[in-house]
């Protein structure tokens, strides 16, 4: 699966225009996400690898379990995508992984974040006292 | 190296994994190995009783099932890793996609194995975010 993050440039139609050109036995289908690539393992990562070129920073990769238009899960079938919430959570999050891998490319200098305050009793209690 | 990743079907350490140079070991591989066999039928009736006996290694039989049957297969995962990624204050670990007991179970696991592992936040803002991919990408190639 590969996924753009939303700040990308880069459409799924280009990405997908770009892997049927690479003219790989595979499989290649454009989502909204970005695209799913099917096929065997070394060739689906040559396909990935030069997908990646096209913004290395902002197109992020993972494996699917369930096939490629498979009945149990594709929308086309009225199939459940109970893993799709959390894609769109981690989606949202991906303009903030991108300025990570970003700066992790330059070797930019970080210094730990001290750690979030926890709940203060008095502002526990202004909670309770508002849900009454 | 394997990696493992909690949460195990996260998006986001599958991709850093991979992209440092390591084998992530998630969900969605065991998962696909399961949904392809054809001798197991449609989710979600896609748990064995073989599986149900692989779960009672991980946890005993007074766990609920769903913890067993998530640990049937989360459980081999961590026995494969070589190294672990855990991402704390996920907001999708809870929920229907997630089971926060079954998370617990997992990291006590890792921690058990004493096998190589990070725990990062889940990044809200993006001096978090550079701050949990630095960290990650140290632990990475500090593997190699």
């Amino acid at each position: 699966m590969i996924v753009i993050a939303p700040t990308s440039q880069v459409t799924p139609d280009q990405i997908t225009r770009l892997i049927h050109g690479l003219g790989l036995e595979i499989t290649v289908k454009e989502t909204c996400y970005g695209a799913m690539v099917e096929g065997s393992h070394e060739i689906v990562l040559k396909a990935v690898e030069e997908a990646r070129k096209l913004d290395p920073d902002r197109i992020f990769t993972k494996v699917r379990g369930f096939p490629m238009g498979d009945a149990r899960r594709c929308r086309a079938h009225h199939g459940s995508r109970p893993g799709f919430t959390q894609l769109e959570k981690e989606w949202e999050c991906l303009s903030l992984v991108e300025k990570g891998v970003a700066a992790a490319r330059r070797g930019e200098e970080l210094r730990e974040l001290p750690p979030k305050p926890m709940l203060s009793v008095k502002e526990l209690k202004k909670v309770v006292e508002e849900s009454k | 190296m394997k990696v493992m990743i909690v949460p195990p079907n996260s998006l986001i350490l599958f991709d850093l994994v991979e992209r440092y140079g390591h084998e992530p070991l998630s969900l969605m591989g065991a998962i696909g190995d399961r949904v392809t066999n054809p001798e197991i039928e449609s989710p979600p009736l896609n748990v064995t009783p073989e599986d149900v006996k692989a779960g009672l290694k991980y946890a005993g039989i007074e766990v609920p099932s769903g913890i067993r049957g998530r640990l049937a297969i989360w459980g081999p995962l961590v026995d494969k890793a070589e190294a672990a990624i855990i991402m704390e204050e996920a907001p999708f670990e809870f929920g229907c996609v997630g089971c926060h007991r079954t998370d617990e179970m997992v990291r006590y696991y890792i921690r058990k194995r004493k096998i190589p592992f990070i725990v990062v936040r889940y990044p809200t803002t993006e001096d978090e975010a550079k701050v949990m991919v630095a960290k990650i990408k140290e632990f990475l190639e500090g593997l190699k």
